[in-house]
């Protein structure tokens, strides 16, 4: 056989792989996802949630948009935080609004 | 045809080439295919997150209401609930009973939400699945309390949030708002902040200002404020990614332009004799492209489909502790599988760009090489 | 600045594009200083093999730009939701003034390295090089549009803040509005429509008109640069709204998003094929004079006429599409 045919049918398998991954599966999978979201949406509304339960290490990552303004470090948008996670969340659009 | 055929038989003698050098072009490839994959689940990640946020947080309050003083969040009033209600456009204004309770023995945060009306009654809670794997000491269902004046308090587990909510609700507990009050000590006047549901979704920035001129020191925070704020964190989240993954990327087209340039004898010899019997420059240069064709390819798909497993089957676990950061608990959550053509586009260029880029020199340097000059050194 | 994967994607790839074009031009103003055929020097080799790289290097921007056109106006679609006021991709790149002149400009840089890639076909298809003053000439004009893109394109993402109230496409787009972009919207539907259909029909006879006979090459190059234009005034005013099935939804970006099958790719590549071979045409009709072209001139101009036909053809079948098979009637509001 020859090598490129070889080549060729891998890429092949690959970019069919990839398509059914990236179009066809999500579909599939659609209704199960659909229904976890629509329990998570009915929770949300329920308890007039406002966040996601990403980072529950401080109050002020747990609930990113109602965070103290002058919770410890968080005053100035770039300043060194206690937290791991303060060093990946961007300062909240509200916050960067207010420093002039 | 002819044409095709051409490049078909360029590609064959490519990858006798490629696979001659099997040790050296495998651990490239695997090099390859590591930044690809990396750089690949930042993007799927980040994406998938926020458009996560973006549609459970479609049903969130339209606008919430917190009250500040001297710069720092205060209770609210329950007094102003009417003043808010009163205005044109409002549909309803609900007090908010929540707050956070650190439980010492796991070194834990947990978030309070005290409900007015909580089905279990005032001597139990209904919990988040994150709070069952954490809370340790969980006896006979129940789960004790240190009260704001330091007596225990002891409640029982009436219910839990289903697992699938996790995202939302896994350090929840919910009570009572008696005993909300009771465990923290909040007056019975004060709310947290207030919930505003609005008529229409349009108007929320006349009401938001009106609200701030009815009650003092208020911070009105809008859902779309909200919203928008996940898409920058993400954004941001994963842009900051980039650029500290930014230095392997770097790294690893110094590598492919070393590999480019520094050529074995072996190597130089073989396009020696190639020119020798005759192929063109374009000739040697469209074999070059295929050998950088090849092994981007593959490199590619394999880091995709990697990435795509890694994140929407396993729900990227090697990202887990940048997430998690001190943090004991951690919501189990897997993501809906969607990625579109601009996340690949973006990856493309991020990785498959500038290694092409990089190569095109070298590349050219190998290929006007005079076959005479490389036969008379080797 | 926001920093998301997509901005640092674009900067990293603007940079390393106005890089390599800066090198090429270098070498290029060596190689209209010191070209001579005649001669066999070591300078005149080198030169030589220089080409090779510049033609390389070229290839390469060609591809960089056509992938880069699209994820630029995907990725300010993507950033939309940053922006108070903006629905999708006409509103964030309404964010400064920068936005819509770094689009205009992709997309003519695209254009641009089309036709260099055209005119390198022609000179390299023959043995002593006849186009090689002239094509060096653009290629440091292109060089300059390139850079000046860079820049445009950083500006407009430095000066991006996140948050900034901006006319969303529905109001940019709308009727009274008196930019650019709703002058062309103002462009009435039914006359577009007959114009445009008739332009089509004028290109196609006049390409098959050159197509067998190998005359009119200017007629043909100057009518597929007319349909170009309208074209995408077309796309804003009528094709858009009918993929989009709402009458006051002009935006030409939104045909890209998944939400109408992605049909825009197809719409705007087969434009641009049209557009880039049918000026490809003209351009080598220009350079006819010279004797060593005499033969292969024709003859590539017959495959590029063919070829942007096709485009052409390929455009209006695709924009016809949901006229036919679709209830919905533009007119009738």
């Amino acid at each position: 056989m020859r090598r490129s045919s070889i080549y060729l049918g891998f890429s092949l398998s690959c970019l069919v792989a990839l398509g059914f991954l990236c179009f066809i599966y999500p579909h599939l999978s659609a209704e199960q996802y659909d229904r976890v979201l629509a329990e998570q949406k009915r929770v949300v509304r329920d308890l007039q949630l406002t966040d996601l339960c990403l980072f529950s290490e401080a109050r002020y990552t747990r609930n990113l948009s109602q965070a103290d303004w002058h919770a410890p470090f968080q005053d100035n948008p770039m300043a060194f935080d206690t937290f791991p996670s303060g060093s990946l969340v961007r300062p909240t659009v509200l916050l960067a609004d207010d420093t002039p | 045809m002819k044409w095709l055929d051409r490049q078909r038989c360029l590609m064959d003698f490519t990858l006798s080439c490629v696979w001659r050098r099997k040790g050296k072009n495998l651990g490239f490839l695997l090099v390859y295919t590591l930044i690809i994959f990396v750089v690949c689940s930042v993007i799927f990640f980040s994406n998938a997150l926020r458009r996560q946020a973006d549609a459970v947080l479609h049903d969130a309050p339209e606008m919430i209401v917190q009250k500040m003083m001297a710069g720092r969040q205060e209770l609210m009033p329950l007094a102003h609930q009417e003043d808010i209600a009163s205005i044109r456009g409002v549909r309803s204004v609900e007090p908010r009973v929540w707050g956070y309770y650190f439980h010492p023995a796991t070194q834990t945060n947990y978030t309070l939400i005290g409900r007015k009306d909580f089905r279990h009654g005032d001597d139990a809670v209904e919990v988040g699945q994150g709070v069952l794997r954490t809370w340790g000491a969980v006896q006979e269902d129940k789960l004790y309390f240190r009260m704001v004046d330091g007596k225990a308090l002891d409640l029982k587990i009436a219910a839990t949030f289903s697992a699938a909510t996790d995202l939302v609700s896994a350090d929840l507990i919910m009570m009572s708002q008696a005993t909300f009050r009771r465990l923290t000590g909040m007056p019975d006047q004060f709310a947290t902040d207030f919930s505003v549901r609005v008529r229409n979704p349009q108007e929320c920035t006349t009401i938001a200002e009106k609200i701030t001129g009815i009650v003092p020191g208020a911070r009105p925070i809008l859902r779309e404020e909200i919203v928008r704020t996940y898409s920058a964190l993400f954004n941001w989240r994963s842009g900051y990614m980039i650029v500290i993954l930014s230095a392997a990327i770097l790294a690893f087209c110094i590598s492919a332009w070393d590999k480019a340039t520094g050529l074995s004898a072996e190597e130089k010899a073989e396009i020696g004799i190639l020119k020798g019997v005759g192929w063109g420059t374009s000739d040697i240069l469209g074999m070059k492209f295929w050998e950088g064709m090849t092994v981007s390819l593959a490199a590619f798909f394999a880091g995709v489909i990697g990435a795509y497993i890694h994140v929407f089957f396993f729900s990227a676990p090697f990202f887990e502790h940048a997430l998690k950061g001190w943090s004991i608990l951690y919501p189990s959550f897997r993501l809906r599988p969607e990625v579109n053509l601009f996340e690949l586009a973006v990856l493309f260029f991020l990785t498959v760009v500038p290694y092409t880029f990089i190569t095109i020199i070298p590349i050219w340097r190998v290929s006007v090489t005079d076959p005479d000059l490389v036969m008379r050194q080797g | 600045m926001i920093l998301s994967p997509a901005i640092i994607a674009l900067e990293a790839g603007a940079v390393l594009a106005a890089g390599y074009a800066a090198y090429a031009s270098a070498m290029a103003m060596q190689i209209i200083q010191g070209w001579d055929i005649a001669s066999g020097s070591e300078q005149q080799l080198l030169l030589e093999k220089k080409t090779y790289l510049i033609s390389t290097i070229f290839a390469w921007l060609m591809a960089y730009q056509i992938i880069s056109l699209f994820l630029f106006s995907y990725t300010a679609e993507n950033l939309h939701d940053l922006f108070v006021g903006a629905m999708c991709a006409a509103g964030s790149l309404n964010v400064n003034d920068y936005g819509y002149p770094t689009l205009v400009l992709k997309a003519f840089n695209c254009l641009l390295c089309g036709i260099w890639l055209i005119v390198n076909r022609t000179d390299n298809s023959v043995a002593d090089y006849p186009l090689i003053k002239p094509k060096y000439k653009l290629l440091i004009g292109i060089a300059v549009l390139l850079l000046i893109e860079a820049i445009f394109q950083t500006t407009y993402f430095v000066q991006m803040k996140a948050d900034v109230i901006t006319s969303c496409c529905g109001m940019l787009f709308s009727e009274t509005e008196e930019t650019v972009a709703g002058g062309l919207a103002a462009l009435p539907s039914y006359p577009t429509k007959v114009i445009f259909y008739l332009s089509v029909l004028i290109t196609l006879r006049v390409g098959i008109h050159h197509y067998r006979t190998g005359r009119a090459a200017l007629v043909y190059s100057l009518s597929a640069a007319w349909l170009l234009i309208l074209s995408i005034a077309a796309v804003i005013s009528f094709i858009a709204p009918h993929f989009y099935e709402l009458p006051g939804h002009h935006c030409p970006f939104c045909i890209l998003q998944r939400e109408y099958h992605y049909i825009g790719y197809p719409l705007y590549l087969a434009l641009f094929t049209g557009g880039i071979a049918g000026l490809g045409v003209g351009v080598i009709d220009r350079f006819k004079g010279s004797p060593s072209l005499h033969a292969a001139g024709p003859l590539l101009q017959k495959h590029l006429c063919l070829l942007s036909m096709i485009g052409y053809m390929l455009f209006a079948v695709i924009s016809v599409y949901p006229m036919i098979f679709s209830d919905f009637r533009l007119e009738g509001y």
